[in-house]
């Protein structure tokens, strides 16, 4: 264990552990500092800015998500320091002059939220002239998840930063100099045609919504109905994810998957393609939607559930009657929950004292 | 897993064999590559160049089921250089004498011949296991899915124990298992070996706890596993199927073979989401709840048991899995309870098995990280890590393996050796992600990974569509020169009903376990083009459109 002291910031005590970072131990203590860059999965890049804070004997203002704590270390943020503040509001001005703003002058909302626009409700913001960056989208790709709107990069390079570090497939990449820095792709092609394994990391990481998801890109978050915590139904690493459920023709649908906040749970916020895009089998067409019984014109017809119940306990207790308990076999699922699994076995043993029950776990 | 996924990134040593982790499991292959970033050191044993391996500063490029040899190799090496743990030896297991009497036989020259792989690697890795203390084995389906597989285990077991890296953090033997709950499953007790909880089916004190509980008599001997009810089911003696959730003409080996014995049966009932191939067959089909409109747990691969929460309401009359089986079990004429959700179903688990007792649905809404089992009182915090202060059965036994080969080898009428599993974009059967269009687009047909040498002697190139036989079947896929397999080898991925493989694979179970052989059988690849090109288009097209 590391060792721990405390340092002060706004006057007040807060307890840091040797060897990390200003901003973490702030946010431990329920200090707010604004970041757009920092990502607890990432190395600390300083980029953005956002979290300048003054440091007792630094004569220059100090980004905290890189600034390590020192014993007896005296720390203002904005909230004490003018300086901080004024640093603030200039910056995200300077943002916000390079960033699609709505009609109230406030940087537009996106699907996945936008960190800025939460920032600057924050700050007194000053009205500067629209920068137009020639930062260049990629029209051509064609991936059907992911789309990037380079009028909403900070050019923090979280997406690019999580692509090398976490998923470590360097797919996307800075690109151009100067104004024309973008978040590119090597010879600026689709994601398909790149090494891009489509995980989703970027749009989850993105502060400002510059990445997000193509499928429901015009369902904001404060239309959803809600968010319901799940596990992911596909591998067995088990990682939580987040159902977002909005009214869609008035019927609830599932129209988004969004990763819990790093930190929180077993994956840390990452997810695979399957687990944050491959929602589409939840509505689909094809779903079974009524009970069937397979009548003596051999083709299977829809039925009642009471019926089909009735079909299906007759059909099972006379093959029992006939041939035993032991001519029956049970096929449960590692699809299925726990309490299925368990209902499965007591079916087979309690219902039809047969011990042949068996899941898909053994292959 | 004996440990934990969060124990990763901290790891200094990963030993991975038989797991193509960024592809199967690739949110622990992310937990891998940050390790690898912070500078652990990475070894790979698998017959295909994976991904991992290009990552990896080892990759022992073992000819398939060779696993025996190369894991006794490096026991050998580590009892030769005097590396063993004699102090967990000696108060945490028996069997070693004999262990290490049987381990004379495997010598590294001939474990070079054997496996394919260089002798001097098999040394290295060996003695860097058994040197490094934060060492980690990770294995999955390419150790299991052999007839010998529980030797495989086994062995793997002899060296996590033979250095002491287990009942330790960041070590253990770690199994990733495949799906969403198949730790579950087997946990909650649809086995015909246990009861919940792994409490054995023949101990008649277990079996009267549970007639007690469930008021009415058991069967008192233990039932057929998996493998022993398909193959009732192909001999005619087992003469009814409830499946529920598992398409098993696509999902079970030899599946040709199976079918005939499927259409045999007198009652078969399909409970599923989609309609699929065993359910042409099925006299009833019940239509089920998928995971976002249903609530109740799953048990991750780590022993994490974590809430499934319904999100939405099931389409049509579609029930949840849990409501259908309560409403079957009481219209046969059994008194299942009534209960009003599935976490009092939950609370029966837990009354009924100690190592779930202290987990509930109400605490695990409360956990964001899930609890690990075992978790025996509310008050207990979960497991992290398994056998710490010594094995949980008391002492490990070191179980002596010798090397069996696959039952299938190549030869000249079949002389390819054919593996199977998975892409990263698909999920097994492929019902769920062949109906995304990003997964498709990725990977939308079934590809057969041919070496080049092997390519040429067959006169077919990259992009040739070619028939795959075996003495069970045949199916078609295209030749992909992926640069990943070894001369004499070919893959293919399992998600393709159209090609599908497991008509050409072999029926072979472990004798301990029952899993099938997925993992070798021999085939021969027929080229299709030969001068009918417009036949062999038609033949694509039909397979880019597949009739899901």
């Amino acid at each position: 264990m590391a060792e721990t002291f405390t340092i002060t910031v706004d006057g007040k005590p807060v307890v840091a552990h040797a060897g990390e970072m200003v901003l973490r131990a702030a946010q431990r203590a329920g200090i707010h500092i604004p970041t757009l860059c920092d990502d607890k999965r990432l190395d600390p890049a300083g980029a953005c800015r956002a979290c300048l804070v003054e440091v007792d004997g630094q004569r220059r203002l100090q980004p905290s998500c890189a600034w390590k704590v020192a014993p007896g270390q005296n720390v203002k943020t904005q909230e004490t320091s003018k300086r901080v503040q004024r640093h603030q509001d200039v910056l995200v001005s300077l943002y916000m002059a390079d960033h699609k703003l709505d009609d109230e002058g406030l940087p537009v909302e996106t699907c996945n939220g936008n960190g800025l626009r939460e920032w600057a409700q924050e700050c007194q913001t000053l009205s500067l002239d629209a920068v137009e960056a020639p930062r260049a989208a990629r029209p051509g790709d064609k991936n059907p998840y992911i789309t990037f709107q380079p009028e909403l990069c900070v050019l923090c390079a979280r997406c690019t930063r999580y692509c090398d570090e976490i998923e470590a497939v360097n797919a996307i990449t800075l690109t151009g100099r100067g104004s024309e820095t973008t978040i590119g792709t090597a010879g600026m092609r689709g994601l398909l045609d790149t090494s891009c394994e489509l995980c989703g990391g970027c749009i989850d990481t993105c502060p400002t919504g510059a990445l997000v998801e193509k499928k429901a890109i015009e369902i904001l978050p404060q239309q959803l109905e809600r968010k319901v915590r799940t596990t992911c139904n596909y591998c067995g690493v088990g990682c939580q994810m987040d159902l977002n459920v909005a009214k869609v023709d008035g019927v609830e649908k599932v129209v988004r998957v969004t990763s819990p906040p790093p930190g929180e749970t077993v994956n840390d916020g990452n997810l695979c393609i399957k687990g944050r895009f491959a929602y589409d089998f939840i509505h689909h067409k094809d779903r079974i939607t009524e009970p069937m019984i397979r009548k003596a014109d051999g083709k299977l017809h829809a039925v009642s559930w009471d019926e089909a119940l009735k079909f299906a306990a007759e059909g099972m207790n006379r093959v029992k009657q006939r041939h035993g308990p032991k001519a029956m076999g049970f096929i449960s699922s590692a699809r299925c929950t726990g309490e299925e699994n368990f209902l499965m076995g007591k079916v087979a043993r309690a219902a039809f004292k047969s011990g042949n029950v068996h899941s898909c776990a053994a292959t | 897993m004996s440990n934990s996924i969060p124990e990763i990134r901290e790891l200094d040593f990963m030993f991975i064999i038989g797991s193509n982790t960024t592809e199967a499991h690739p949110i622990i292959a992310m937990e891998m590559k940050v390790a690898r970033q912070r500078g652990a050191r990475l070894v790979v044993a698998d017959p295909r160049k994976i991904w991992l391996t290009d990552y990896a500063d080892l990759h022992m490029q073992l000819k398939p089921g060779t696993d025996v040899w190369l894991i006794n190799a490096m026991a050998k090496v580590i009892v030769d250089e005097g590396l063993t743990d004699k102090e967990f030896i000696h108060t945490h297991t028996e069997g070693w004498p004999e262990l290490k009497a049987n381990l004379a036989k495997f010598n590294l020259a001939e474990a070079e011949r054997v496996t394919g792989v260089p002798a001097a690697m098999i040394r290295a890795a060996a003695i860097e296991y058994a040197t490094t203390r934060k060492a980690a084995i990770y294995y999955t389906l390419g150790i299991t899915e052999h007839a010998h597989g529980t030797d495989n285990i086994f062995s793997l077991a002899n060296l996590v124990m033979m250095t002491g890296h287990l009942g330790v953090p960041f070590g253990g033997l770690n199994s990733l298992r495949g799906q969403n709950n198949v730790q579950g499953a087997t946990d909650a007790g649809a086995t015909p070996l246990y009861y919940t909880g792994f409490q054995p089916a023949e101990d008649p004190a277990i079996q009267a706890k549970f007639e007690k509980a469930w008021a009415t008599d058991l069967p008192a001997t233990i039932g057929l596993n998996l493998n022993a009810i398909m193959k009732g089911v192909e001999e005619g003696t087992v003469k009814s199927l409830y499946v529920m959730g598992e398409d098993i003409l696509i999902s079970e080996p030899n599946t040709n073979h199976l079918e005939h014995g499927v259409k045999e049966l007198e009652f078969l009932i399909h409970q599923d989401i989609f309609m699929n191939e065993t359910t042409k067959y099925a006299n009833v089909v019940f239509p089920a709840a998928n995971f976002a409109e249903k609530d109740g747990v799953f048990t991750n691969t780590d022993r994490r048991v974590q809430r499934v929460r319904k999100a939405i309401d099931p389409p049509g009359n579609a029930r949840p899995d849990w409501q259908i089986l309560c409403d079957f079990a009481r219209a046969s004429g059994y008194a299942m309870p009534h209960y009003k959700n599935a976490g009092e179903i939950y609370a029966e688990i837990a009354s009924l098995a100690p190592r779930y007792a202290g987990i509930s649905h109400e605490r695990l809404d409360r956990t964001p990280m899930g609890i690990q089992w075992p978790c025996t009182s509310p008050e207990h915090e979960g497991t992290v890590y398994m056998h710490k202060g010594g094995p949980v059965k008391g002492k490990g036994t070191f179980i002596v393996t010798n090397f069996r080969p696959p039952v299938e080898m190549p030869d000249r009428e079949y002389p390819f050796s054919l593996a199977t599993g998975r892409v990263l974009y698909h999920y097994n059967a492929g019902t769920q992600t062949r109906r995304d269009s990003g997964t498709m687009d990725k990977v939308g047909e079934c590809q057969i990974e041919v070496h080049e040498a092997d390519a040429a002697s067959l006169g077919v190139k990259d992009g040739d569509m070619v028939k795959i036989v075996s003495r069970r079947g045949g199916i078609k896929a295209k030749v992909w020169l992926s640069g990943r397999v070894q001369k004499g080898c070919v893959w293919m991925p399992l998600h393709f009903v159209e090609a599908a493989i497991n008509k050409l694979t072999i029926d072979a179970g472990d004798p301990l376990a029952g899993t099938a052989e997925y993992k070798v059988c021999a085939v021969n690849l027929l080229p299709l083009k030969a001068g009918k090109p417009a036949e062999a288009e038609a033949e694509l097209a039909a397979l880019r459109h597949p009739q899901v």
